[in-house]
């Protein structure tokens, strides 16, 4: 059966524009931070797990071969995991797999994307197949800003609330985002300047939206006699759950999102837990426009259907609020897709092992991570705990 | 291990170009499979699923567009890129914790709406070095067999032995893609592709799904009388680029190693009944035959002149006819374990071997001169 799991620490590089690095080296530089954050090697490493966007975000195909050198592996075992937005997310499940299952003791997990490299957006209208949706989805903000309306047209939320909370999302985490040594875009905005920028797709505004960066993420996974004895605040994954939706857009109701919630159950389930917003201490949201991270304080459970607005408003998930989201900045201030969810589940151990630094909540001791990808389709999520 | 797992049912697609769209086909073998076992979709807790995206199928994040067609609505599931037996292996690792018990695994690659080959394995490269060379697999792939010759004296017959092998095994398998009886001399004669790599060495591009349903072992006794039940599983992954190789040696003994520490297996020559091997080009064969241990180094040319592999040898090699015959890029690696599975299970047909099946062993690889190497081990007990 299941052996216990431990995230024993991670790496990350400066995420941003990495015109100073190519692809392989972006990559290296998270493999050995996560090395550094450790103190073990390669030597100690059983196997590797590897994953990205599909190839056409940088031109190559299977980068697991490319990546080979730069993630140390040459000689070992590896498993090369994607699905779409939520691959880092299940990069980790992979890792989390591979050692609860006995077959390894020690896994490197790394994901990574070089976003600059190509253009984001015509590779995501590739998602979409040829016939039906490509013509009429094209790339992420079309879809996000779709549900959103979905989602306040369902509630009959006022256009001025969604608007007002939406932005004070964005202003809370690009201020969080100052305190977070790799974080992309840092800066500080007034309400005033998110509810002003330039529309990007309706009801979704300039700073509405994630950035494309360039970066790489690697997290380490050990089983519970490596993990005592590797470190001294290791991370337990206590649960783990993920869903996919139909592929076709229309339909699936996107607002009370099956997948989503299921994705939440079954992690809650596995971890123990009954009342997420009360037993939680800090979460790290997949946030790649301010409305998705809303609707999934409802799809997650964090508050009642309807209600994320003015929980928001009141402060609730905010840094110091009873709840926190994304005190990393989150997917807002850094957006390496491959890596993202990946960086989510490494921010998730940084809190509840104690070092997330500047950006730290204190006492925080049960994280949630979370991912979510394809045409608005997939959501996984992880639980992760100081005790075991 | 605490736990056991089997395969209980698999189901395979034919090799050669359908009008039905992949979304069809996928369905019709995840069904196939469902209806062999007697179970339905809600049993199913888990789907790991194996393809290639925009490169291969046209669409970017394979997984999202086949997802419901892979009866993987609203399951736990996830995909392996590349290598489909990983899928196998992810799915196993599943079933171990004990958070799942029934496991769909699929390979899934339209090969006849994809490009060429070679214009796939071409982005593997990467774009400052190697691009400008033009390299892909079948270029690599032609320096390795290069090297092969000159290093070990093997011959261009002995590898065009294998070609007359597995195309005349394909003669008895309804699935495979390309079949035909031939001789060395058409072989050696067809035309030179990348010296010294004939035309008919080199795999086609196929059609391709194949779905396994796996399952614990309390399941699996179930739900079959005949469990081919998991023994042991190897993977290696060498240095990218070609030139910092030895062309001769590689990854595959390392993966086999791993395979067979986990299944107990001594001696692989003697204790491997059938083997299904992932053979793109003629002399990859020969040479994964020594990674493989069933030869010492060099050797591969005088075991297929031995005839050891052969249909009715001590160990036949590829009796579906291999990837020679039927290459679906990221599935072939899973087409070989249902081979596996259906010969220890007694039920591959007219390509029966003529031999006791207790234990089995598939493989796949991909990259440049075989970059990456998986081996899988399976059994009837």
């Amino acid at each position: 059966m299941a052996r216990q799991v431990a995230i024993i620490g991670s790496g990350q590089t400066k995420h941003g524009r990495r015109y100073d690095v190519t692809y392989p080296d972006l990559v290296r530089q998270a493999v050995i931070a996560a090395y550094e954050n450790t103190g073990i090697d390669a030597k100690d490493v059983d196997g590797v797990v590897s994953g990205t966007m599909p190839s056409m975000m940088e031109g190559i195909a299977f980068t697991h071969l490319y990546f080979a050198d730069a993630m140390g592996c040459v000689g070992k075992p590896i498993m090369k995991t994607e699905t779409c937005g939520t691959t880092g997310m299940s990069l980790a499940q992979t890792g989390y797999y591979w050692v609860a299952s006995g077959m390894a003791d020690v896994v490197l997990v790394v994901g990574s994307e070089k976003m600059y490299e190509g253009d984001s957006q015509a590779t995501m209208s590739t998602v979409m197949e040829p016939f039906y949706l490509r013509p009429f989805l094209a790339g992420a903000p079309g879809i996000f800003s779709m549900q959103g309306q979905q989602w306040t047209a369902r509630y009959n939320i006022p256009e001025d609330k969604t608007r007002e909370a939406a932005a004070k999302i964005s202003v809370d985490h690009h201020r969080d985002a100052l305190l977070n040594p790799y974080a992309h875009i840092q800066v500080d905005l007034t309400m005033e300047e998110v509810k002003s920028a330039k529309i990007i797709t309706y009801p979704v505004r300039f700073w509405d939206v994630c950035p494309n960066s360039d970066g790489a993420c690697a997290v380490i996974f050990a089983c519970e006699e490596k993990a005592v004895k590797m470190c001294s605040s290791p991370a337990w994954v206590k649960g783990l759950g993920f869903a996919g939706d139909e592929y076709w857009y229309g339909d699936s109701d996107k607002v009370a999102w099956q997948c989503a919630m299921e994705a939440a159950r079954q992690a809650y389930q596995m971890a123990g837990i009954t009342n997420p917003r009360k037993e939680l201490d800090v979460a790290e949201v997949y946030n790649p426009f301010t409305f998705v991270e809303l609707l999934h304080y409802e799809c997650l459970g964090f508050c009642e259907p309807g209600q994320a607005c003015d929980e928001t408003l009141k402060g609730t998930f905010a840094r110091g609020g009873e709840l926190p989201c994304d005190p990393s900045g989150g997917v807002l201030c850094s957006n390496p897709i491959g890596a993202t969810a990946l960086i989510r589940v490494a921010e998730a151990a940084m809190q509840v092992s104690g070092t997330a630094g500047q950006h730290q909540i204190g006492g925080a001791k049960l994280a949630l991570a979370h991912g979510l990808g394809g045409v608005s389709q997939f959501n996984g999520v992880m639980i992760l705990s100081s005790e075991k | 291990m605490s736990r056991k797992v089997a395969i209980v049912e698999v189901a395979q697609t034919s090799g050669v170009e359908s009008g039905d769209n992949l979304l069809d086909q996928l369905f019709r073998v995840c069904k196939e499979v469902m209806d062999k076992a007697g179970v339905t979709r809600n049993e199913i807790s888990t789907v790991v699923s194996a393809a290639s995206d925009v490169f291969h199928g046209g669409v970017s994040c394979a997984n999202a567009y086949y997802w419901d067609s892979a009866a993987a609505f609203l399951k736990n599931g996830t995909r392996q890129d590349g290598e489909s037996l990983l899928a196998f292996q992810y799915a196993v690792m599943r079933i171990l914790t004990g958070h799942h018990d029934l496991a769909l695994v699929v390979g899934i690659c339209k090969g006849s709406e994809n490009p060429d080959n070679d214009v796939i394995t071409y982005y593997f490269s990467d774009p400052f070095y190697q691009r400008q060379l033009g390299m892909n697999e079948t270029f690599a792939a032609a320096l390795q067999m290069r090297a092969y010759l000159e290093t070990y004296g093997i011959t261009e017959e002995q590898c065009a032995k294998v070609v007359v092998k597995n195309l005349g095994n394909a003669l008895r398998n309804p699935y495979a893609h390309v079949r035909k009886k031939l001789d060395v001399d058409t072989v050696l004669n067809s035309k030179r592709i990348m010296d010294p790599l004939k035309e008919m060495e080199c795999a086609p591009k196929s059609e391709g799904m194949v779905a396994l349903l796996l399952a614990s072992e309390e399941k699996a006794t179930k739900l079959t009388k005949r469990p081919v039940w998991f023994k042991g599983f190897g993977s290696s992954m060498d240095t990218f680029y070609v030139g910092d190789r030895d062309l001769t040696k590689g990854q595959l003994r390392n993966a086999a190693k791993r395979a067979y520490d986990m299944a107990g297996i001594k001696n692989p020559r003697t204790e491997i009944d059938v083997a299904e091997i992932t053979e793109p080009y003629s002399f990859h064969e020969l040479m994964w035959y020594e990674g493989l241990g069933f030869c010492g180094e060099g050797e591969g040319g005088n075991l297929i002149d031995s005839g050891v592999t052969q249909f009715d040898g001590e160990l036949p090699v590829n009796p579906s006819g291999g990837v020679l015959a039927t290459n679906p890029y990221v599935s072939r690696g899973l087409y070989r374990l249902a081979e596996v599975a259906l010969q220890i299970k007694g039920q591959a047909g007219e390509r029966q071997v003529d031999r006791q099946v207790t234990t089995g062993l598939a493989h796949g690889c991909h990259g440049f001169a075989g970059q990456f190497h998986a081996v899988t081990i399976v059994g009837s007990e």
